[in-house]
Protein backbone atom coordinates (compact mmCIF):
# COMPACT_ATOMS: atom_id res chain seq x y z
CA UNK A 1 0.00 0.00 0.00
CA UNK A 2 2.28 2.10 1.12
CA UNK A 3 4.68 1.18 -1.88
CA UNK A 4 1.93 2.31 -4.26
CA UNK A 5 1.05 5.94 -3.65
CA UNK A 6 -0.64 6.44 -6.78
CA UNK A 7 -2.66 4.46 -6.68
CA UNK A 8 -2.92 0.57 -8.40
CA UNK A 9 -6.69 0.43 -9.34
CA UNK A 10 -6.72 2.94 -11.55
CA UNK A 11 -4.27 1.81 -14.68
CA UNK A 12 -5.38 4.68 -16.95
CA UNK A 13 -4.72 7.32 -14.82
CA UNK A 14 -1.34 5.74 -14.43
CA UNK A 15 -0.61 5.44 -18.53
CA UNK A 16 -2.21 8.76 -18.93
CA UNK A 17 0.29 10.44 -16.26
CA UNK A 18 3.11 7.88 -18.30
CA UNK A 19 2.38 9.73 -21.66
CA UNK A 20 2.38 13.43 -20.42
CA UNK A 21 6.24 12.62 -20.86
CA UNK A 22 6.30 11.69 -24.14
CA UNK A 23 5.06 8.89 -26.42
CA UNK A 24 5.72 5.76 -25.81
CA UNK A 25 5.06 1.92 -26.52
CA UNK A 26 3.52 -0.85 -24.14
CA UNK A 27 6.80 -1.78 -22.47
CA UNK A 28 8.12 1.42 -22.15
CA UNK A 29 5.23 2.39 -20.03
CA UNK A 30 5.55 -0.46 -18.04
CA UNK A 31 8.45 0.35 -16.64
CA UNK A 32 7.77 4.36 -16.48
CA UNK A 33 4.58 3.53 -14.48
CA UNK A 34 7.03 0.96 -12.05
CA UNK A 35 9.48 3.11 -11.61
CA UNK A 36 7.50 6.29 -10.94
CA UNK A 37 4.45 4.38 -8.88
CA UNK A 38 5.76 1.58 -7.81
CA UNK A 39 3.05 -0.27 -9.90
CA UNK A 40 3.50 -3.83 -12.11
CA UNK A 41 0.82 -3.30 -14.43
CA UNK A 42 -0.16 -6.92 -16.04
CA UNK A 43 -0.01 -7.04 -19.62
CA UNK A 44 -4.15 -7.55 -20.00
CA UNK A 45 -4.59 -4.70 -17.60
CA UNK A 46 -2.19 -2.15 -19.35
CA UNK A 47 -3.32 -2.65 -23.13
CA UNK A 48 -7.34 -3.45 -21.37
CA UNK A 49 -6.54 0.42 -20.24
CA UNK A 50 -4.65 1.45 -23.36
CA UNK A 51 -7.58 0.46 -25.66
CA UNK A 52 -10.14 2.32 -23.30
CA UNK A 53 -7.97 5.29 -23.82
CA UNK A 54 -7.86 5.44 -27.07
CA UNK A 55 -11.55 4.59 -27.43
CA UNK A 56 -11.98 7.59 -25.47
CA UNK A 57 -9.93 9.79 -27.70
CA UNK A 58 -7.54 10.40 -24.74
CA UNK A 59 -4.24 9.00 -26.61
CA UNK A 60 -3.83 8.22 -30.19
CA UNK A 61 -1.29 5.31 -31.55
CA UNK A 62 1.68 6.50 -33.87
CA UNK A 63 3.12 4.39 -37.00
CA UNK A 64 4.33 0.88 -36.04
CA UNK A 65 7.83 0.29 -34.75
CA UNK A 66 8.69 -3.37 -35.73
CA UNK A 67 6.22 -5.40 -33.69
CA UNK A 68 5.29 -2.23 -31.35
CA UNK A 69 3.61 0.64 -31.22
CA UNK A 70 4.00 3.87 -29.61
CA UNK A 71 1.28 5.74 -28.14
CA UNK A 72 0.90 9.65 -27.39
CA UNK A 73 -1.31 11.76 -25.07
CA UNK A 74 -4.09 13.52 -27.77
CA UNK A 75 -4.27 17.06 -26.56
CA UNK A 76 -7.55 16.58 -25.55
CA UNK A 77 -6.25 14.24 -23.32
CA UNK A 78 -3.77 16.34 -21.87
CA UNK A 79 -6.66 18.59 -20.49
CA UNK A 80 -8.82 15.69 -19.33
CA UNK A 81 -5.46 14.69 -17.13
CA UNK A 82 -4.56 17.90 -15.69
CA UNK A 83 -8.69 18.40 -14.71
CA UNK A 84 -8.09 14.93 -13.09
CA UNK A 85 -4.46 15.70 -11.03
CA UNK A 86 -6.74 18.94 -10.04
CA UNK A 87 -9.52 17.06 -8.90
CA UNK A 88 -6.58 14.75 -6.98
CA UNK A 89 -4.64 17.11 -5.40
CA UNK A 90 -7.40 18.92 -3.50
CA UNK A 91 -8.30 15.27 -2.74
CA UNK A 92 -4.87 14.96 -1.27
CA UNK A 93 -4.42 17.78 -0.27
CA UNK A 94 -7.63 17.35 2.16
CA UNK A 95 -6.52 14.52 3.52
CA UNK A 96 -3.47 15.70 4.35
CA UNK A 97 -4.94 18.15 6.46
CA UNK A 98 -7.43 16.44 8.00
CA UNK A 99 -5.09 13.67 8.81
CA UNK A 100 -2.30 16.13 10.74
CA UNK A 101 0.40 15.32 8.47
CA UNK B 1 -0.02 -20.74 -24.19
CA UNK B 2 0.64 -16.70 -25.08
CA UNK B 3 -1.43 -16.77 -28.24
CA UNK B 4 -3.92 -19.59 -26.53
CA UNK B 5 -4.28 -16.99 -23.86
CA UNK B 6 -5.07 -14.61 -26.48
CA UNK B 7 -8.07 -16.06 -28.41
CA UNK B 8 -10.18 -15.14 -24.86
CA UNK B 9 -10.18 -11.53 -25.95
CA UNK B 10 -12.74 -10.40 -29.02
CA UNK B 11 -11.62 -10.84 -31.99
CA UNK B 12 -11.80 -7.54 -33.25
CA UNK B 13 -9.60 -6.43 -30.16
CA UNK B 14 -7.32 -8.91 -31.08
CA UNK B 15 -6.92 -7.36 -34.53
CA UNK B 16 -6.29 -3.80 -33.37
CA UNK B 17 -3.88 -4.81 -30.06
CA UNK B 18 -2.56 -8.43 -30.45
CA UNK B 19 0.35 -8.29 -31.96
CA UNK B 20 1.23 -5.63 -29.91
CA UNK B 21 0.05 -7.29 -26.21
CA UNK B 22 2.41 -10.38 -27.44
CA UNK B 23 5.39 -8.17 -28.13
CA UNK B 24 5.06 -6.51 -25.02
CA UNK B 25 5.10 -9.91 -22.99
CA UNK B 26 8.11 -11.44 -25.13
CA UNK B 27 9.95 -8.39 -23.34
CA UNK B 28 8.42 -8.20 -19.77
CA UNK B 29 8.27 -11.77 -19.39
CA UNK B 30 5.79 -13.98 -19.01
CA UNK B 31 5.34 -16.50 -16.35
CA UNK B 32 1.95 -17.10 -14.07
CA UNK B 33 1.43 -13.53 -12.72
CA UNK B 34 1.51 -12.21 -16.59
CA UNK B 35 -0.98 -15.17 -18.07
CA UNK B 36 -3.28 -14.84 -15.28
CA UNK B 37 -3.48 -11.36 -16.36
CA UNK B 38 -4.50 -11.94 -20.06
CA UNK B 39 -6.95 -14.07 -18.69
CA UNK B 40 -8.80 -11.74 -17.00
CA UNK B 41 -7.89 -9.13 -19.19
CA UNK B 42 -9.55 -10.91 -21.82
CA UNK B 43 -12.87 -11.75 -20.10
CA UNK B 44 -12.67 -7.79 -18.99
CA UNK B 45 -12.76 -7.33 -22.67
CA UNK B 46 -15.76 -9.85 -23.82
CA UNK B 47 -17.54 -8.17 -21.25
CA UNK B 48 -16.52 -4.09 -22.35
CA UNK B 49 -17.44 -5.67 -25.89
CA UNK B 50 -21.11 -7.44 -24.90
CA UNK B 51 -21.73 -4.23 -22.75
CA UNK B 52 -21.22 -1.76 -25.64
CA UNK B 53 -23.21 -3.83 -28.19
CA UNK B 54 -25.94 -3.90 -25.76
CA UNK B 55 -26.01 -0.87 -24.27
CA UNK B 56 -24.85 1.83 -26.41
CA UNK B 57 -25.46 -0.33 -29.53
CA UNK B 58 -22.93 -0.08 -32.56
CA UNK B 59 -20.22 -2.70 -32.08
CA UNK B 60 -20.49 -5.42 -34.39
CA UNK B 61 -20.26 -9.05 -32.38
CA UNK B 62 -20.76 -12.35 -32.95
CA UNK B 63 -21.93 -15.15 -30.34
CA UNK B 64 -21.17 -18.66 -31.48
CA UNK B 65 -19.14 -20.64 -29.37
CA UNK B 66 -18.89 -23.88 -31.17
CA UNK B 67 -19.20 -22.14 -34.69
CA UNK B 68 -16.09 -23.46 -35.78
CA UNK B 69 -14.61 -26.65 -36.06
CA UNK B 70 -18.43 -28.14 -36.47
CA UNK B 71 -17.17 -31.70 -37.73
CA UNK B 72 -15.41 -31.71 -34.45
CA UNK B 73 -17.97 -31.42 -32.25
CA UNK B 74 -20.35 -33.56 -34.64
CA UNK B 75 -17.26 -35.90 -33.68
CA UNK B 76 -17.74 -35.71 -30.06
CA UNK B 77 -21.64 -35.30 -29.77
CA UNK B 78 -21.24 -38.96 -31.89
CA UNK B 79 -18.84 -40.31 -28.90
CA UNK B 80 -21.07 -38.93 -26.56
CA UNK B 81 -23.99 -40.98 -27.78
CA UNK B 82 -22.05 -43.69 -28.49
CA UNK B 83 -22.48 -45.92 -25.51
CA UNK B 84 -25.98 -45.54 -24.49
CA UNK B 85 -26.26 -45.59 -28.25
CA UNK B 86 -25.17 -49.35 -27.99
CA UNK B 87 -26.69 -50.15 -24.66
CA UNK B 88 -29.95 -49.09 -26.69
CA UNK B 89 -29.37 -51.06 -29.43
CA UNK B 90 -27.55 -54.31 -28.05
CA UNK B 91 -31.08 -53.98 -25.83
CA UNK B 92 -33.59 -53.68 -28.45
CA UNK B 93 -31.70 -56.88 -30.54
CA UNK B 94 -31.68 -59.03 -27.49
CA UNK B 95 -35.27 -58.27 -25.53
CA UNK B 96 -37.37 -57.30 -28.50
CA UNK B 97 -35.92 -59.21 -31.21
CA UNK B 98 -35.48 -62.33 -28.99
CA UNK B 99 -31.69 -62.88 -30.17
CA UNK B 100 -31.03 -64.90 -26.84
CA UNK B 101 -27.53 -65.25 -28.01
CA UNK B 102 -27.08 -61.81 -26.94
CA UNK B 103 -28.48 -62.39 -23.13
CA UNK B 104 -25.51 -63.70 -21.84
CA UNK B 105 -23.59 -60.60 -22.76
CA UNK B 106 -26.01 -58.06 -22.07
CA UNK B 107 -26.78 -59.40 -17.93
CA UNK B 108 -23.34 -58.28 -16.67
CA UNK B 109 -23.73 -55.21 -18.71
CA UNK B 110 -26.97 -54.66 -17.13
CA UNK B 111 -26.39 -55.42 -13.19
CA UNK B 112 -23.04 -53.03 -13.62
CA UNK B 113 -26.03 -50.43 -14.57
CA UNK B 114 -28.37 -50.83 -12.37
CA UNK B 115 -25.25 -51.32 -9.28
CA UNK B 116 -23.47 -47.63 -10.17
CA UNK B 117 -26.66 -45.40 -10.13
CA UNK B 118 -24.23 -42.63 -11.62
CA UNK B 119 -23.39 -44.52 -15.18
CA UNK B 120 -27.72 -45.56 -15.03
CA UNK B 121 -27.55 -42.07 -15.15
CA UNK B 122 -25.10 -40.72 -17.51
CA UNK B 123 -26.39 -43.33 -20.17
CA UNK B 124 -29.82 -42.03 -20.02
CA UNK B 125 -28.29 -37.92 -19.86
CA UNK B 126 -26.26 -38.52 -22.88
CA UNK B 127 -28.96 -38.70 -25.42
CA UNK B 128 -29.68 -34.60 -24.57
CA UNK B 129 -25.60 -33.87 -24.01
CA UNK B 130 -25.15 -34.85 -27.40
CA UNK B 131 -27.74 -33.15 -28.93
CA UNK B 132 -26.55 -30.10 -27.33
CA UNK B 133 -22.93 -30.67 -28.05
CA UNK B 134 -24.45 -31.72 -31.96
CA UNK B 135 -26.26 -28.72 -32.74
CA UNK B 136 -24.91 -25.60 -30.96
CA UNK B 137 -22.46 -25.42 -33.69
CA UNK B 138 -25.12 -24.84 -36.33
CA UNK B 139 -26.33 -21.60 -34.71
CA UNK B 140 -25.20 -18.08 -33.78
CA UNK B 141 -25.79 -14.72 -32.86
CA UNK B 142 -24.74 -11.59 -34.55
CA UNK B 143 -25.02 -8.28 -32.61
CA UNK B 144 -24.98 -5.37 -35.85
CA UNK B 145 -24.87 -1.73 -35.95
CA UNK B 146 -28.65 -1.10 -36.58
CA UNK B 147 -30.03 1.48 -39.12
CA UNK B 148 -30.93 4.10 -36.46
CA UNK B 149 -28.70 5.50 -34.38
CA UNK B 150 -27.89 3.99 -31.25
CA UNK B 151 -29.43 0.97 -31.84
CA UNK B 152 -28.33 -2.94 -31.94
CA UNK B 153 -29.78 -5.60 -34.18
CA UNK B 154 -29.83 -9.02 -33.34
CA UNK B 155 -29.66 -11.59 -35.97
CA UNK B 156 -29.69 -15.24 -35.54
CA UNK B 157 -27.78 -17.36 -37.66
CA UNK B 158 -29.01 -21.00 -38.86
CA UNK B 159 -26.75 -23.65 -40.72
CA UNK B 160 -27.45 -27.50 -41.72
CA UNK B 161 -24.40 -29.32 -42.11
CA UNK B 162 -24.81 -33.10 -42.84
CA UNK B 163 -23.12 -34.30 -39.74
CA UNK B 164 -24.26 -32.02 -37.19
CA UNK B 165 -27.44 -33.02 -37.88
CA UNK B 166 -27.14 -36.70 -38.36
CA UNK B 167 -26.00 -37.19 -34.68
CA UNK B 168 -28.56 -34.93 -33.59
CA UNK B 169 -31.56 -37.05 -35.56
CA UNK B 170 -29.85 -40.28 -33.26
CA UNK B 171 -29.37 -38.56 -30.07
CA UNK B 172 -32.94 -37.52 -30.55
CA UNK B 173 -34.23 -40.92 -31.48
CA UNK B 174 -31.79 -42.75 -28.60
CA UNK B 175 -33.52 -39.98 -26.63
CA UNK B 176 -36.78 -40.40 -27.84
CA UNK B 177 -36.37 -44.17 -27.17
CA UNK B 178 -34.92 -44.26 -23.83
CA UNK B 179 -37.80 -41.51 -22.74
CA UNK B 180 -40.54 -44.05 -23.95
CA UNK B 181 -38.67 -46.95 -22.47
CA UNK B 182 -38.68 -44.90 -18.91
CA UNK B 183 -42.33 -43.88 -18.94
CA UNK B 184 -43.50 -47.25 -20.20
CA UNK B 185 -41.66 -49.24 -17.45
CA UNK B 186 -41.48 -47.03 -14.44
CA UNK B 187 -44.13 -44.70 -14.75
CA UNK B 188 -46.68 -46.72 -16.05
CA UNK B 189 -45.19 -49.88 -14.90
CA UNK B 190 -46.77 -52.33 -18.00
CA UNK B 191 -44.25 -54.46 -19.54
CA UNK B 192 -42.61 -58.10 -18.03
Amino acid sequence: MASNPAGSNDPGLLLMISLAGGPKHGHAMLLDVKRFAGVQLGPGTLYGALSRLEEAGVVEALPAEGRRRPYRLTASGRGLLARRLEALRDAVQTGIERVGA
Amino acid sequence: MKRLLLRLYPARWRERYGDELLALVDEAGFGPRAALDMARGGMRERVHALRRAIVQGGAEMVIGPAWRHPTGWALVAALVLAPTLLLVGMSYLTYELGLSGLAAMMEPVNDAINRVRPLDLLLVAAPLIALLVALVPLLRLELRRGAEEGTTEAVVGLRLRAANLLVGLAALAVGGLLLGHIVVESVLQIGP
